[in-house]
């Protein structure tokens, strides 16, 4: 074999190496630490602050706080421009006693997008 | 986008790998072209093309590879946000993605046109490569000592891609320089490079360890630290490698040494390839630092490892659940979800039944007593004594016929789903397709055992084979979670990892190095040392 073709083998080689060896799905690395409302917990209404915390720093503008209330229907939480680099604040105001979930999803500085879920209940004050 | 969202952390791993991979060609050749082509004193006009050649088409892959990430990440950002696409061309992911892409571009313009001067202006595009890569690391992100760790990160690449990187080149150079005495000094002086590089990244790593694992207990407890101490265990193989190569360097005539430094190179590219791929998938895992609850203790190792008789009995078919799929998919809509914070597309996990997991333990045994017995009979086999030991190949097709059962039994012949509706199923398929494999291997490496090949690439086959499938068991799926059931059956695979890679590129080498190479014979015993050593671990595996 020339030289020339020798060398295209072996690139063509280390290429579909690199590529077949990583034929596994992976996560990203943005982790939930600490919330509030806490994962399953009871809160009393009918407004609830809200604050998550990350192992990371996250891109708040590019990020999503929603709301599913107990009928399922979905509301999107403005998200505080003021805040800490690691942690999401937000306000839910006027919820009726019931069976929350609140989703997010976070684009942590370093591009990878992670999301999660943190089911709560509001109980009347 | 349903389907985008599902394939997305297989897509992001696939394009951080081989943006990593193409990286390093793309600037090990540069700092290659420039310390240790540049200053060669004989006229090296047609390597200084050949390096320049390779230097573009890595620069065209990187480039490919980047808008593609960019691509994929945007548009997974921008539905599942509902982003508008303003906000998300201004995302520090994109910012990165256009500077490599625009550094990448730039080296193809570059080392395209004629010149008789120097490449020292390849310099900054290969920084700039660097740089937009260290800003999708885990560096950017940190909260404590971020520009330390930037530094460090840059450091640590850059290190990687010079002497990794920068290996293919040599080979390259041994390849097209005529006289013996040029390629000798070449690679002496790549050589030095190399030794300035290791000690370079290994002090970054050093350091980066530091701060992303933290302390001991973190090596061995949680999956980041595992993975980090496997990435140092494969630089020593390189390093043993890498100091096999000085000494031939420092020692034997130059006519005589080229083709042992080839082969030792294109090992040592093997398992750069390993390695670059772990540090892809460890970006993947959050640092150990931040995961200081549910770490397994140094007890709980000790008595998952502890050597236990092996299962020779398994539950029946009726014992495990009817439709394992469709029992995981339900356990991540109800929840609780073992992991609480996941990427896009990923799924819930479900802890395994008790007859599942004994089910999969007798699975690993029997597969274990089969490799044994294979590493076993090519010892006697090369020793000489009994000559059917030379067959021991074949035992390979024993093990595909019990993967093709066993692997999926919730599937045809076993299970109630047909044969042609699991092929729809990438886990089944990928199951499959290992059984396919390892009749090739079966075939191939019986060829080469018993004198049918003789020469060729044929006989390259299983090494190849075997080295990929440990690099397959060290990029596998990790939790965004430190689930101990997880991070106990890493531990696990991880030495079945090294010991493969390690019986692949021994095998390489001794098939490959000239017969007067010394290390030759000691490589020819390491390997069906390895396989049997891969049999003994598969035997004392326990998932409970």
């Amino acid at each position: 074999m020339q030289p020339g073709r020798r060398n295209l083998c072996a690139f063509i080689l280390f290429a579909a190496a690199a590529a077949l060896l990583i034929v596994a799905p992976a996560s990203a690395h943005a982790v939930l630490l600490e919330s509030s409302p806490a994962l399953k917990s009871a809160v009393s209404g009918p407004d609830v602050p809200v604050k998550l915390r990350f192992n990371v720093r996250i891109d708040a503008l590019r990020s999503r706080l929603t709301l599913i209330r107990p009928d399922g229907s979905a509301q999107a939480l403005e998200i505080s421009k003021q805040t800490p680099p690691d942690t999401l604040l937000a306000e839910a105001t006027g919820l009726a006693a019931g069976a929350y979930r609140l989703r997010w999803q976070v684009l942590a500085s370093d591009g990878h997008i992670t999301r999660g879920e943190i089911p709560f209940t509001v109980t009347t004050s | 986008m349903a389907r985008l969202l599902q394939v997305f952390g297989f897509l992001s791993v696939l394009f951080r790998g081989a943006t990593l991979t193409f990286q390093s060609l793309a600037v090990g050749g540069i700092v290659f072209l420039i310390f240790v082509v540049r200053r060669a004193d004989e006229d090296s006009t047609a390597l200084r093309h050949a390096c320049l050649r390779w230097i573009r088409r890595s620069a065209l892959a990187l480039a490919a590879m980047q808008i593609s990430y960019v691509l994929a990440n945007s548009i997974i950002l921008r539905q599942s946000a509902d982003m508008p696409l303003r906000d998300v061309l201004g995302a520090n992911f994109v910012l990165a993605g256009v500077i490599g892409i625009a550094a990448a571009f730039t080296i193809i313009v570059l080392s395209s046109s004629a010149r008789s001067s120097g490449y020292i202006d390849l310099l900054l595009p290969a920084a700039a490569i660097i740089a937009s890569s260290v800003m999708t690391s885990h560096s950017v992100a940190r909260l404590d000592y971020r520009a330390p760790l930037v530094a460090f990160t840059a450091l640590h690449q850059a290190a990687t891609a010079t002497w990794l990187g920068g290996l293919p080149y040599l080979l390259i150079a041994i390849r097209q320089v005529q006289s013996p005495e040029v390629a000798r000094r070449l690679s002496a002086r790549f050589s030095q490079l190399a030794l300035v590089s290791v000690a370079v990244l290994a002090s970054a790593g050093f350091m980066l360890s530091l701060a992303y694992v933290g302390s001991l207990k973190a090596v061995y407890g949680t999956s980041y630290g595992a993975m980090v101490a496997t990435k140092v265990l494969l630089f020593g193989l390189l390093l043993f490698l890498g100091a096999l190569n000085f000494q031939l360097l420092r020692r034997g005539p130059a006519s005589s040494i080229l083709a042992s430094l080839k082969r030792f190179g294109e090992a040592e590219i093997g398992i750069g390839i390993t390695v670059i791929l772990t540090a892809a998938s460890l970006t993947s895992l959050p640092p150990a630092a931040d995961l200081a609850q549910d770490r397994v203790t140094g007890s709980e190792i000790i008595a998952r490892m502890s050597p236990h008789p092996p299962r020779f009995g398994s539950p029946s078919v009726q014992e495990l659940p009817e439709d394992a799929y469709a029992a995981q998919k339900k356990a991540f809509e109800v929840g609780p979800l073992s992991t609480e914070s996941y990427v896009p597309g990923q799924t819930g996990t479900r802890p395994n039944t008790p007859a599942e997991k004994a089910w999969s333990e007798y699975n690993h045994h029997w597969a274990g007593v089969v490799v044994l017995s294979m590493g076993l009979l090519a010892l006697i086999a090369q020793a000489g004594k009994i000559s059917w030991a030379r067959n021991w190949p074949l035992a390979f097709f024993g093990l595909s016929a019990f993967l093709f059962l066993r692997s999926d039994p919730e599937t045809w012949p076993l299970g109630p789903v047909g044969f042609w509706a699991t092929l729809a199923d990438p886990e089944v398929l990928l199951h499959r397709f290992f059984a396919v494999l390892v009749i090739a291997l079966a075939i191939f490496e019986w060829r080469v055992q018993t004198g049918r090949v003789a020469s060729g690439r044929a006989r390259l086959a299983f090494p190849v084979l075997i080295a990929i499938s440990g690099a397959l068991l060290l990029t596998h799926s990790h939790s965004l979670g430190n689930l101990k059931e997880e991070v106990l059956a890493e531990l696990s695979h991880i030495p079945l990892a090294i010991l493969a890679v390690t019986a692949g590129w021994s095998r390489w080498l001794e098939l490959r190095l000239p017969s007067e190479n010394q290390t030759r014979g000691v490589m020819a015993r390491l390997w069906p040392v390895c396989i049997a050593l891969i049999g003994v671990v598969l035997l004392n595996y326990r998932e409970m």
